[in-house]
């Protein structure tokens, strides 16, 4: 009896065995290769994309580490972070870096531990060091991590994009940036290494003014590879897509201000700066997601408007008279002065009136949403249909808006746009020489390159207001003290070119009157306009001439072969261009509205907790009042 | 390697404590033996009381003290202890303990997986971690030995066959005690010398061809190619075939020029050291020129912990607050500086030149000039005439040794004669009885220099790697043989794996010895800190912040908080009484560091093994004695 009970246990524990083994085999059978093979956990994993092919390299190394730490892996990538910490404490880098390699093999497909672990080599055990050279070495160390974490990670464009930052933050804007550029520049080995990884190092798009690659533009690089994984339909995670696409157009801008600063100032600067306006231009017309269900495009505000006027009209035109009774009524409606100035004449209105006019036409215009229910039932349908559009337009208009003020849209454009032109170059060149000059105690020289330089200046914030507001403003207003230094003058005469900007940079350190920016910008923003009308003239009477040129060209019969070829392809090109400029043409308007109403550059940086806090320049933001969104209607 | 204050103890300081006798290792010792004593009749009368009755327990007591001080003790054979322990060697190897060589040496095999040898100083990584590697196997071996085989004999009731021949207990323990640590010497014998080619070879490489030579006057300056991450440059002397290379990460290479111009590069030197240091005493001065017991606190972050060996001062409370040396700094321009006083800086010892050593540290309080670090000076002082040569300056080199020699001579203007002379530093800067200062000023002004009592210190001489490792080796075996005592000790009264599980919550209470000496330290001194056991429970499960107040209102709290004070108190105390084991395995930060091991820590490390081997020694006695007569 004792022996048949032993038995059935043992025959019973083989019938379980059995029956445990038939969900193991529908859960953990592994895949074949092709798709929808294999288990539960196998399709689940092919699904998400969690496979370790698709997450990125396999690495043996890791593999083992993970198979060792015998299901124990948060435990002990637990003990080794705290580790990690202590070693930082002690001031122990090669353990430090040797726990991190560590963490990185148990912890391989987890983007956060990449990203910090690389942040605290780059910048905080980097500031640990005397020498800027080993400081250097340690922010190496720090972005070769994050780039094994690139490898080894397929699907997280947001390591990309932080390498990207990395080269361009960290080595472009520390207090040892020169130091650091100058080493990057001449780091041939990171060069090779950053070749391998397909970053070209060697392309004009990386390559520096003396021919060497240059941080941000290797950076930018970067970015662009980021941006090229998300446009083959990866997702961005953890980061805004305006934050994630931003950052390569302004590494451009950075680079073409850290050559200038670097005492570049020529031909290269313009074409950096022409480069990065290009740049711009290009993120403009980018379809950025939103967190609505539409994308949008930074550069097109204005075909917005445009459009949303267009079906506004045509709303007014199914509208017809219902429209007009309803104006009228609302005409009726209005104060009596305010009845007064609209029924004036234009000609015969006081300024005031004037001034007045925009808002009263405001108030005179009926709702939509009412019309369309006056309508006739007929019409109703497809004024429906209008008012959705109107209202689908709207919203993609208030997006825009917000996004373009979001990372100061207009202030970049327009920065590039001003620092693209001969004559600001030209002025930095002076400022340049005069601070040399200055440094060198060739007093009289110094006072006439300066006030040359100051003569251009005027007449660039002139043109481009919102230049007034930036870094460089600052640094020029640093020259104009030096200058009433070497002068020997507290006061500055009125007939100084920059006495405007000068008296407002002195009330702003004073006392930070925000409001003066403001007040600044109205009065001069026509001016811009009238910049941006006289250098179109500029560049129509240029390509007027070109033409000209080319005709004349064209009529001289020519002696070599293959004329036929040549007009063609200019011809083309002349195409070509025609439609861009329009479309420039159509933004610039836009762009203008929007220097007024734009606030200083206070959305430089990403959001706070996005950065790498440390080393972050104490930022320009002037405290500008929010002024009320421009208008839409 | 930032060296604490008990480290620089000579043996007999560290024996004796004089100044502060409660921390010292005698009292320590004593106490704990006295402690053992009184608790051992304690328990012994109690349970003997139980079995026989008040009266006739306290003369089976007295009988058994008596049985080992007359009969056993002195009847102890040599011959039959080593009969014994052959037993317990044939036994252990026999249950195929020497596999754990070979897992080793995968372990190895599989390390240059992980470690790095791109590192900065990649000699540091191996070696530590070759002695770490070992240090844990070989401790958990001696766990899973020691604690089996007496519980397993007395299971399958062949110890019979041992007890009833004429054996005493003491012999029994000692031969297995002594059996086991024979089995663990003969492994740790190819686990030395594995490691050894280990980090040898795993340091080894090449470099195959210069890629830069410039010759100008005969001089010859090139620039090796690049392996490993990184490459050297050299000069060769004119007229000179070799030359030697820069030092990078650690080690350098003879570069050798043949006839034809062509160069060879030899293998990499210098990354295996043992240098012996020579520490001077520390003394620091403020920007006054008042001295200061420590510099100025720059505000690096600091870890807890570090209460070294302040011994039963700490236990009763006397000696407070953890000790450990950080970088303490001179400010720059001022009068602040730090005085280091060598003795016994002789001709015998220094007979070509005084070499000396420096790691210090760098602060700046503002940014100054990038591109230049920040200088210092070294001004070698006669401690008693006042005689100083010219400061000698120098820019800090951060996280590396900076190596230097003072020459033996030096030229000096005799005002009287108007002449320059030529004299020796035995003569003028050092006094008869051998005494020398160095004074460490920072030149930068506002900027700071940061340095501890290793951080300068002169080196009269050099030991090998392999005799340092063989050092570090036996540091191993010496825990090996305290874990093994233990083991045993609890198998005389235990089961099989419940022995195994005491002993390792011996090792790891003596492991985490400074968290909880930190614990309590924060209890005592109120400060919020996770508290004990039940409160660090509690704070864990409402979720709350370390340094947070406990959010538990009235008699709960006082309750959480006594209890957790008495279990922190007992832990504390049986802690202390325990061997301080990760001071034991810190002596590979020795040799990795490539620092000789102190003779001293060795000695040290030594007694306590002995006392404490002696203290199980007894305890297996007793209880082998009592389960004999209950058998």
């Amino acid at each position: 009896m004792n022996q048949s009970t032993a038995f059935r246990r043992k025959i019973i524990y083989l019938v379980i065995l059995v029956a445990t083994l038939v969900p193991l085999y529908l859960l953990g059978q592994p895949s074949d290769g092709t798709a929808d093979s294999g288990g539960q956990l196998a399709t689940m994993r092919q699904d998400f994309g969690i496979a370790e092919s698709d997450l990125g390299e396999i690495s043996p190394a890791s593999e083992t580490m993970k198979l060792a730490s015998l299901g124990l892996r948060g435990v002990a990538a637990t003990l080794l972070w705290e580790k990690a910490h202590k070693y930082r404490v002690m001031h122990e880098w090669d353990r430090l870096k040797a726990s991190l390699n560590n963490i990185a093999l148990l912890q391989p497909h987890y983007d956060k531990v990449w990203e910090h672990q690389a942040h605290n080599l780059a910048y905080n055990v980097s500031v640990e060091f005397d020498d800027y050279r080993q400081r250097y070495e340690m922010v190496r160390e720090g972005t070769e991590f994050l780039t094994r974490g690139v490898r080894q990670n397929r699907q997280a464009p947001r390591l990309i994009w932080y390498t990207g930052w990395f080269y361009g933050q960290k080595i472009g804007m520390s207090d040892e940036k020169r130091q650091f550029r100058r080493l990057f520049a001449d780091d041939t080995v990171l060069h090779e290494s950053l070749a391998d990884q397909g970053i070209a190092v060697d392309s004009n798009e990386a390559l520096g003014p003396f021919q060497k690659p240059d941080n941000w533009l290797v950076g930018r690089l970067w970015l662009n590879h980021g941006y090229d994984v998300v446009d083959a339909g990866v997702k961005i995670r953890r980061q805004t897509p305006i934050n994630f696409f931003e950052t390569g157009p302004k590494w451009s801008i950075k680079h073409a201000e850290a050559i200038e600063s670097e005492g570049v100032l020529d031909q290269r600067a313009i074409s950096a700066w022409t480069k990065a306006s290009e740049n711009w231009d290009r993120f403009g017309k980018r379809s950025i997601p939103t967190l609505a269900n539409f994308t949008i495009k930074l550069g097109s505000l204005d075909e917005l408007r445009l459009q949303r006027e267009g079906v506004i009209e045509k709303f007014r035109e199914l509208g017809g008279q219902v429209y007009e009774d309803m104006r009228q009524e609302k005409v009726e409606a209005l104060p009596i002065d305010y009845r007064n100035v609209y029924e004036k004449a234009p000609e015969e209105r006081t300024q005031a009136g004037k001034d007045a006019m925009p808002n009263i036409m405001l108030m005179i215009e009926p709702d939509l949403e009412q019309l369309a229910q006056r309508l006739p039932a007929e019409k109703q349908l497809s004024a429906a249909q209008l008012l959705e559009e109107i209202e689908d337009l709207n919203a993609r208009i208030q997006k825009t808006d917000g996004y373009r003020k979001q990372i100061n849209y207009v202030y970049w454009e327009s920065l590039a746009m001003a620092e693209q032109e001969e004559r600001t170059v030209n002025a930095r060149k002076l400022i340049y020489d005069a601070e040399k000059a200055n440094r060198e105690a060739e007093v009289d020289l110094a006072i006439k390159l300066y006030l040359d330089a100051f003569e251009i200046w005027a007449k660039i914030f002139d043109d481009y207001p919102v230049l007034t507001i930036d870094d460089s403003a600052e640094d020029l207003f640093e020259s104009i003290r030096r200058y009433m230094i070497i002068i020997d003058s507290e006061e500055l005469d009125d007939d100084f070119p920059l006495a405007a900007f000068a008296k407002m940079m002195m009330e702003d350190i004073g006392g930070g009157n925000a409001e003066n920016y403001k007040r600044f910008r109205d009065h001069q923003a026509e001016l811009a306009e009238q910049r941006r009308k006289e250098l179109e003239e500029e560049e129509r009477r240029l390509e007027a001439e070109a033409a000209k040129a080319r005709q004349e060209e064209a009529a001289t019969p020519q002696s070599d072969a293959s004329p036929s070829e040549d007009p063609v392809d200019d011809g083309d090109k002349a195409e070509a261009e025609k439609p861009m400029k329009e479309e420039a043409k159509a933004e610039e308007p836009a762009a203008t509205e929007e220097a007024k109403a734009d606030e200083a550059p206070a959305a430089e940086e990403p959001k706070a907790d996005e950065s790498p806090a440390e080393e972050e320049p104490k930022s320009e933001e002037p405290a500008t009042t929010e002024e009320p969104a421009a208008a839409d209607a | 390697m930032n060296l604490q204050p008990d480290d620089f103890w000579t043996f007999s300081e560290w024996l004796l404590r004089p100044g502060a006798f409660l921390e010292s290792a005698l009292l320590q010792g004593i106490v704990l033996i006295i402690l053992a004593i009184v608790i051992g009749l304690l328990v012994a009368y109690v349970i003997s009381s139980a079995r026989y009755g008040p009266g006739e327990g306290f003369y089976a007591v007295a009988r058994a003290v008596r049985d080992f001080l007359t009969i056993d003790l002195p009847g102890t054979s040599p011959s039959r202890i080593a009969a014994l322990a052959r037993l317990a060697f044939k036994e252990a190897i026999r249950r195929r303990v020497l596999f754990i060589v070979g897992l080793f040496v995968v372990i190895l095999l599989l390390a240059g997986w992980f470690l790095n040898p791109e590192s900065d100083n990649p000699a540091r990584l191996y070696i530590s971690f070759v002695l770490t590697a070992t240090n844990y196997l070989v401790l958990a071996l001696a766990l899973f030995i020691s604690a089996f085989s007496l519980p397993q004999d007395i299971e399958n009731r062949t110890i019979y066959t041992i007890v009833t021949k004429p054996v005493r207990a003491t012999e029994i323990v000692l031969g297995r005690m002594l059996g086991f640590v024979a089995v663990g010497t003969v492994m740790l014998v190819p686990m030395g010398l594995a490691s050894y080619i280990f980090v040898d070879r795993g340091l080894d490489h090449t470099h195959y061809e210069v890629v830069e030579a410039d010759e100008t006057d005969g001089r010859i300056t090139g620039k090796t190619d690049r392996v490993r991450r990184h490459s050297h440059t050299f000069t060769i002397e004119p007229g000179e075939t070799q030359g030697l290379t820069n030092f990078v990460r650690g080690h350098r290479h003879v570069v050798t020029r043949s006839e034809d111009g062509s160069f060879t590069i030899g293998p990499p030197t210098g990354q295996l050291r043992a240098r012996v240091p020579s520490y001077g005493e520390i003394q620091f001065y403020d920007r006054n020129g008042e001295p200061k017991d420590a510099g100025i606190d720059v505000g690096a972050e600091r870890l807890a912990g570090g209460y070294g060996s302040a011994g039963i001062s700490r236990l009763i409370g006397v000696a407070k607050g953890n000790r450990k040396l950080e970088h303490s700094y001179v400010e720059g321009g001022t009068l602040g500086m730090a005085e280091f006083t060598f003795t016994d800086v002789t001709k015998k010892r220094f007979p070509s030149g005084v070499p000396y050593e420096m790691s210090i540290r760098a602060y700046r309080s503002f940014k100054g000039d990038i591109e230049s670090g920040i200088r210092g000076s070294l001004t070698f002082k006669n401690p008693d005439t006042g005689f100083s040569l010219p400061p000698k300056q120098f820019t800090v080199e951060e996280y590396q040794i900076d190596e230097r020699e003072l020459p033996l001579e030096f030229e000096w203007l005799n005002e009287e004669t108007g002449e320059v002379e030529t004299r020796n530093i035995f003569d003028h800067v050092v006094t008869e009885d051998g005494r020398m200062q160095v004074l460490l000023k920072c030149l930068d002004s506002s900027q700071y220099l940061g340095v501890t009592k290793s951080g300068l210190y002169l080196r009269p001489s050099e030991s090998s790697f392999g005799w340092n490792l063989t050092k570090a080796y036996g540091s191993i075996w010496l825990q090996m043989t305290m874990i093994i005592a233990f083991g045993v000790m609890f198998s005389t009264f235990l089961s099989g794996p419940v022995a195994m599980v005491a002993t390792a919550v011996c090792v790891l209470l003596g492991f985490s010895a400074e968290s909880i000496y930190d614990t309590r330290h924060f209890i005592d001194s109120n400060i919020e800190r996770g508290g004990g056991p039940i409160e660090s429970l509690v704070r864990l499960l409402k979720q709350d912040a370390m340094t947070t107040q406990l959010d538990v209102e009235g008699v709960a709290n006082q309750l959480i908080k006594s209890a957790d004070a008495a279990i922190v108190y007992s832990m504390d105390a049986i802690a202390t009484a325990l061997p301080n084991l990760p001071r034991m395995v810190s002596t590979a930060e020795y040799a990795a560091s490539g620092v000789d091991i102190f003779n001293a820590i060795l000695a040290r490390h030594s007694v306590a093994t002995f006392g404490y081997c002696l203290l199980a020694f007894m305890i297996s006695y007793f209880f082998l004695k009592s389960r004999e007569i209950a058998a």
